[in-house]
């Protein structure tokens, strides 16, 4: 019996690394230019700057510049998003904690909300929703501190504290915003979306995601300990303390790059740690990778799904559980919960 | 040679003193049982020598060396605990549980390799549970717990095993399991316990299976009596420190003397 479940460990540890590069390439093809096989290939072989070689201008520029990038993009904020809800989870032994707990999305919410009535710029967008985000997770940080005594508690209800003052400013904002132009922007940024996605998005995201995800795999062993609690952990050997900031701040650097370029998109950091709890089970050490690999897959077909199903385009907050609730709840039915 | 010394402990909250003074060591092969009732302070003292109580007064020396300058994962290299009750978590396996007692082995950002799951296995068999190693963990019985527990202490590699209560709400086969594997280990590995119970039984039960056992009777923080089970545990003690009337008997079996004690009554007076 044990042979046949090293098998196919092996067999899913394949699946897991292979099927987001699948989903990239078939996502080339989903959209209303229609595009062959070979097509894609052509172009994909002939590299990044072939517009100049005198090609066909408009197939090279749905390949290289709409699809790809976008189809990049949302590789990394689903992976980063569910990598650090796990992170989250498991820290807090809090199954019901995702990414955006110590108030990044609600702080970069409001910041991206005053830079669409302020600037109306992207690039400014990009940094308060950063900005703004990171400030939240401090303050949380800190009005949990305030507490001396069960420090993982108090920050959870730190962040829910700092996210409803930002909250309320979000509102505040929105109410005085133009609503002709400012406040469906800001609307449509916080139901989250990957349509403008191009290389510069994704590079200014890539530096605090990848700093932030590649943080969490590195400590991920040190996860599983806390999450037996603060006595434990540290009768155990580990710097408990220590710990817990670095798997915040990497954490939120994660988070807050994909939440900056993506707007708020819900769900991914607090459902698929589960699902991946389901298929690989509790060990942080296996967990956390099959997190990326799943949020990102799970990321990509749902902005597939979003852009194809209508001519316009369906926000990705919105569709991210209406695609991923049902999934979740026939996971859950197979695999009786992962012995929960 | 003394694997912990307890010199001049205090420990409190606030402006209250909770322990005052204390002095005792644990010797190589040696167990102290911290015996005294409910709120007397046992763990107390047993978090301030795990370093979780930051201690007010006095020096805790292990293996020779002062413990306020140790790191916590060189702390976890020279004791390891075993905690009364196990918080609820996530659905661990046996096998992951007992390699979490590798850590203070692994630097900030790798995790166990190899060497460390070949010793994990190891622990487990120690204390027959390597069948078990698959099982979800949250999903065991209460003495099948305590057994994965003293794995993963013993997967942590130490000198000193620190238990609080280990046979609390085990039922007397799982007692006498846990009873019998920690006086296999102390015999086997040489290795030393401090351990809180508030049952005199123990002491005997370890005393009677030829361990170098110590008592230490504690009253408010103070220990009211300090020696070996067969001396100190006696009706006089028992009357003046837990205020009970209690009654020693003395059995023979295979032409050795045992001992035991059981409660009569309250203290009259």
């Amino acid at each position: 019996m044990s042979k046949s479940k090293k098998v196919n460990t092996k067999v899913l540890t394949i699946i897991l690394i292979i099927a987001p590069f699948i989903l990239l390439f078939v996502s080339l093809f989903i959209g209303r230019y229609p595009l062959t096989v070979n097509e894609v290939i052509k172009y994909l072989s002939l590299g990044h700057d072939v517009a100049l070689k005198g090609t066909d201008a408009i197939k090279y520029t749905v390949i290289w510049q709409i699809r790809m990038p976008r189809a990049i993009l949302a590789l990394l904020v689903g992976g980063s998003l569910a990598i650090s809800g796990g992170a989250l989870q498991g820290m807090f032994r809090n199954p019901l904690v995702d990414s955006g707990m110590l108030g990044v999305s609600a702080g970069a919410g409001f910041g991206a909300a005053i830079s669409i009535i302020i600037f109306n710029n992207t690039i400014f967008t990009y940094l308060f929703a950063f900005g703004f985000g990171m400030l939240a997770v401090v303050l949380s940080y800190l009005t949990g501190k305030i507490y001396k005594s069960a420090p993982t508690v108090t920050l959870v209800l730190g962040g829910v504290i700092i996210s409803s003052i930002f909250s309320a400013l979000l509102s505040f904002v929105k109410y005085v915003a133009d609503p002709y132009e400012q406040l469906p922007t800001i609307v449509f940024w916080l139901m989250g979306s990957l349509s403008s996605a191009n290389y510069k998005d994704i590079l200014i995201a890539l530096i605090p995601m990848s700093i932030g995800v590649i943080g969490i795999l590195l400590i991920r062993w040190r996860i599983n300990i806390l999450s037996l609690g603060e006595r434990e952990a540290k009768t155990l050997g580990v710097n408990t303390k220590l710990c817990r900031v670095l798997i915040l701040a990497c954490t939120s650097l994660a988070t807050a790059g994909a939440v900056c370029v993506s707007g708020t998109i819900g769900w991914i950091g607090l459902v698929i740690p589960h699902i991946g709890r389901m298929i690989v089970g509790n060990d942080n050490r296996i967990l956390l990778p099959t997190c990326i690999s799943i949020g990102a897959c799970f990321l990509i077909i749902v902005d597939n799904i979003g852009r194809a199903i209508t001519g316009g385009e369906i926000p990705l907050g919105v569709l991210t559980a209406i695609v991923g609730g049902p999934f979740y709840i026939y996971l859950l039915k197979k695999t009786r919960g992962g012995s929960w | 040679m003394a694997v912990l010394e307890v010199k001049n402990l205090n420990f409190g909250y606030n402006d209250i003193n909770l322990i005052n003074g204390l002095n005792f060591e644990v010797e190589e092969g040696q167990v102290l049982c911290l015996f005294g009732p409910n709120g007397s302070g046992k763990t107390t003292i047993l978090d301030c020598i795990l370093g979780l109580n930051k201690i007010r007064k006095g020096e805790i020396i292990i293996e020779g060396v002062n413990s306020l300058g140790l790191k916590p994962e060189e702390l976890a290299q020279k004791i390891s605990y075993v905690p009364q009750k196990h918080n609820r978590t996530f659905p661990y396996t046996v096998l992951e549980i007992v390699l979490m007692g590798r850590t203070a082995y692994t630097s900030m950002f790798s995790s166990p390799g190899k060497e460390d799951i070949r010793i994990a296995e190891q622990s487990l068999k120690k204390v027959g549970m390597h069948r078990f190693k698959d099982r979800i963990f949250t999903s065991l019985s209460g003495g099948e717990a305590q057994l994965v527990k003293i794995a993963r202490a013993l997967a942590q590699d130490t000198k000193l095993l620190i238990f609080d209560e280990p046979t609390s709400h085990l039922d007397f086969r799982h007692e006498l399991n846990v009873l019998k594997y920690i006086v296999e280990l102390v015999k086997s590995n040489n290795i030393s316990v401090l351990m809180a119970t508030h049952f005199p039984n123990h002491a005997f039960y370890l005393e009677n299976n030829g361990i170098n056992t110590k008592v230490a009777m504690i009253e408010d923080g103070k220990f009211g009596a300090l020696g070996k089970p067969s001396v100190i545990l006696n009706e006089r003690n028992m009357e003046n420190i837990f205020k009970i009337k209690t009654k020693v008997f003395e059995y023979v079996e295979n032409n050795k003397k045992l001992n035991y004690i059981v409660p009569v009554d309250f203290n009259t007076n």
